[in-house]
């Protein structure tokens, strides 16, 4: 039964697929459990696909479709770099480029207390976890790890900040490091974070590497792996 | 039984189909359709929070703005705008995102025939390029009915005021299956034989009426392949982006 079932799921996989596109019959898979990532939905016995992209598959058995878009939908233990727009008296009212305005709980930060809430002024830049997501009530967000602890969370000082698709703070994200930020690290000092909403914040020493790190990181979108490298090497060589 | 058309096309012929995507800055997903010299451009903004007035908060809201090429909207812009409307509803999985409007904004920029298919086009790629939900795509085709009883595909204008009776009709798109071919899978072959949208002017009889829809849903398996080759070729770009 896991011999047979196995192949056959595997065709779609690693390849291109459309919105109504069935990757999967569940009723031939009776004892067995999938986890279905985003863009696929079960559709009585068949998983079918929602939105264009290309279908992934991890052992043993998690499914999703990779796709690039320019809205962000919130995701729960996602990191996003979110803007203040306004503070009320238990929450902090952000911007993460969702549908649905998110709200971080005064106390969310580590020790936090009634006695010690944090100064947050409308149009400050905060790195935060998606703690609650539901597609009903508004995300919640933390600026502590799951242990309770600040981690790297927390606001962003100076820098400069840009918005960009998902994909691309994807493939930043994604390891091994993403060729362009290699690069550049082992030439130039810069600090950066990025937002799986789309959101990326760079900052150093002086303005001209923020500019050159952001530029080569908004170009990079359209290269491969090698022409990547390529582009930094380049402008490596003109900085210096 | 041919009959002849003013652009030398046979009656089954479409003309030359072009699609791009991404190509607005701004909006969270955009697309341009043309079929010969008709020419839309679709822009989808949101999935944005709450919903309108007089519509249901628990499900996805979905707002269609009509601009015509020139002029003011009027009865006609209102019409296709309801079409379209429910056309979209139908593709778009509701639930995912309950409480939030999503605005698809459809531009005229040449109309020369098959207006209301090409803009259903139009919005169908720009809905999978701002990632918006579907359960499947949609292509929607025009058939006309001549005078003398023959049935022509994608009319041009002049064509189109030639005709006795036309029908826009939206189908799904053909899909790719793990599932073996003629599977006993009744749930995607009744997909296969679905009809998302018909809208008739004129009169036409019965039988005419299906045989327009026979001829339009073959040729919408080529619209579907030409949807689907445009959509990955795009889709690939981007994949070696990451890559």
């Amino acid at each position: 039964m896991g011999d047979k079932s196995s192949v056959l799921p595997l065709t779609l996989v690693d390849q291109l697929v459309v919105p109504g596109d069935v990757i999967l019959d569940v009723s031939a898979l009776t004892n067995r459990t999938i986890k279905l990532g985003g863009g696929l939905r079960q559709d009585a016995d068949l998983i079918t696909v929602t939105k264009a992209g290309r279908l992934r598959f991890s052992k043993p058995n998690k499914y999703w479709v990779e796709s690039s878009q320019r809205r962000y939908v919130p995701s729960v233990e996602d990191s996003v770099l979110g803007i203040v727009v306004d503070s009320k008296a238990d929450n902090f009212l952000i911007d993460i480029k969702g549908p649905a305005i998110a709200f971080l709980p005064v106390l969310a930060f580590e020790g936090g207390t009634r006695r010690n809430i944090p100064k947050l002024e409308a149009g400050t830049l905060l790195y935060v976890r998606v703690v609650k997501a539901n597609p009903d009530t508004n995300p919640e967000l933390s600026c502590t790890d799951t242990s309770g602890k600040a981690a790297e969370y927390g606001p962003l000082k100076d820098g400069f900040m840009f918005e960009c698709s998902t994909g691309l703070s994807r493939m930043l994200l994604s390891s091994p490091t993403c060729p362009v930020l290699e690069e550049f690290g082992k030439k130039l000092s810069f600090e950066v974070a990025v937002g799986l909403n789309g959101r990326v914040w760079v900052n150093a020493e002086s303005p001209s590497t923020v500019i050159v790190v952001s530029n080569a990181i908004l170009k990079s979108e359209s290269l491969s792996s090698t022409q990547q490298r390529i582009l930094a090497r380049k402008l490596l060589e003109k900085v210096q | 039984m041919e009959i002849d058309r003013t652009d030398g096309r046979s009656p089954n012929q479409l003309r030359p189909l072009a699609c791009s995507r991404g190509i607005l800055h701004r909006s969270h997903g955009s697309a341009s359709w043309s079929q010969g010299d008709t020419r839309v451009i679709a822009a989808v903004y949101g999935p944005k929070a709450g919903t309108k007035k007089n519509e249901n908060p628990e499900r996805a809201c979905l707002e269609v703005i009509w601009k015509p090429k020139t002029g003011q909207s009027g009865k006609e812009e209102k019409e296709y705008e309801t079409i379209l409307k429910r056309t979209l509803q139908s593709i778009c999985i509701l639930t995912i995102n309950p409480n939030t409007t999503t605005s698809i904004i459809i531009q005229v920029v040449h109309d020369d025939g098959s207006l209301l298919p090409c803009a259903v086009n139009a919005a169908c790629v720009a809905l999978v390029d701002a990632g918006i939900p579907l359960k499947h795509l949609a292509v929607s085709i025009c058939c006309c009915l001549a005078t003398c009883g023959h049935v022509i595909l994608d009319p041009t204008k002049l064509e189109e005021e030639k005709m006795k009776a036309f029908a826009y009709l939206v189908f799904p798109n053909s899909i790719n299956s793990i599932l073996p071919e003629g599977s006993s899978h009744t749930k995607s072959k009744q997909l296969e034989d679905g009809l998302v949208t018909s809208v008739t002017h004129g009169g036409m009889s019965v039988e005419d009426y299906f045989h327009c829809l026979d001829r339009g849903r073959a040729a919408t398996a080529r619209l579907s392949d030409f949807l689907r080759k445009n959509l990955q070729s795009q889709v690939l770009g981007e994949g070696s982006k990451a890559g």
